[in-house]
């Protein structure tokens, strides 16, 4: 079968949507990649359909059974979002799984929590250690209302926080202590659930 | 768990080996792949293939190349690598084991009753 006119639009209208879908998910060598196939598919698929007159009927269907443009590429940038966390280790990919692993389930989004609380955690201590040189009496461990570390701005008249620059390198250490022990943890814990969704769902079944 | 959620874990599970089976005996692309799943009963929508034949070659399973004028458009055409080979016959050989213990039990239960 040969595409009519309006045929070949609703085929670019799907690629151009999938496409759409592929690169603002991340990557446009990936995007290229699998346009370039799913086109092939399509156009194969179109090839073979002879002896049906109702051009309209049988591309809805090739496309039906191909997914609709979301479904394929959250397939493509949900392998590739874990693939990246669970081997790079790039903190951008290990924030976008667990915001998805966040959503799969109870046990999913309390582990998320711990994490991104793990995380904040540790840009919180840094950030004071970054600070302390900079605004001195705003930042640093405040006896005033209870126990709190932390900044403060404008700073409280006739209160100063305690401790020197000696609050710097014990920030620094607890800080990145934390920040490694959590983003090994994470990177851990997405490594198996990149397994789990590999034998669950590597692909939908109709 | 209802009967359909079922069966559909099962074939998800499934997938990955059958994949690598399609491919054995030699390059297939895309499509040819999923003719083979098709008639394995494993049948997909059709665009999610594409994403864990990805995977798999991201994971050195199987090697992709484009290759054009062998048909009428370029298609991706993928094989087994000798790691993706050693893959799958150590997932044939456990596969063999479950399906073998599990065939045993069903003909234990509803062989009896026959």
């Amino acid at each position: 079968m040969t595409l009519s006119e309006t045929g070949e639009s609703r085929v670019r209208g799907y690629l151009y949507v999938l496409n759409q879908s592929l690169r603002a998910s991340g990557s446009a060598q990936l995007a290229s990649d699998a346009l370039r196939e799913v086109e092939s598919h399509i156009r194969d698929r179109v090839a073979e359909s002879t002896g049906m007159p109702n051009e309209r009927e049988v591309l809805e269907a090739i496309l039906q059974r191909l997914g609709s443009p979301a479904t394929v590429a959250r397939a493509y940038s949900l392998e590739m979002i874990l693939d990246e966390a669970a081997i790079g280790g790039r903190i951008v990919a290990v924030f976008r799984s667990l915001f998805h692993a966040a959503t799969t389930g109870v046990a999913g989004f309390l582990t998320a929590m711990l994490l991104f609380l793990g995380y904040s955690s540790a840009a919180g201590f840094l950030s004071i250690a970054l600070l302390k040189p900079i605004f001195p009496n705003n930042v640093g461990l405040w006896l005033d209302e209870g126990v709190s570390l932390g900044g403060r701005f404008p700073a409280p008249p006739d209160v100063t926080p305690l401790g020197g620059y000696w609050i710097i390198p014990i920030c620094l250490f607890v800080g990145l202590l934390i920040l490694i022990v959590t983003h090994r943890f994470a990177r851990r814990w997405i490594a198996r659930l990149r397994e789990r969704i590999r034998t669950r769902r590597a692909a939908l079944v109709r | 768990m209802p009967p359909e959620h079922w069966q559909e874990q099962l074939r998800r599970g499934m997938l990955e080996l059958a994949v690598l089976l399609a491919i054995a005996p030699g390059r297939r692309y895309g499509l040819e792949i999923l003719r083979h799943l098709e008639f394995a009963d494993l049948v997909l929508a059709e665009g999610t293939i594409y994403p864990l034949l990805a995977r798999l070659e991201r994971d050195g399973l199987l090697a992709a190349e484009w290759v054009e004028g062998q048909g009428p458009r370029p298609r991706k055409y993928y094989q087994l690598t000798p790691i993706g080979r050693a893959r799958m016959k150590k997932m044939c050989e456990e596969f063999r084991v479950v399906a073998g213990g599990i065939n045993q039990m069903i003909e234990r239960v509803l062989g009896s009753r026959r």
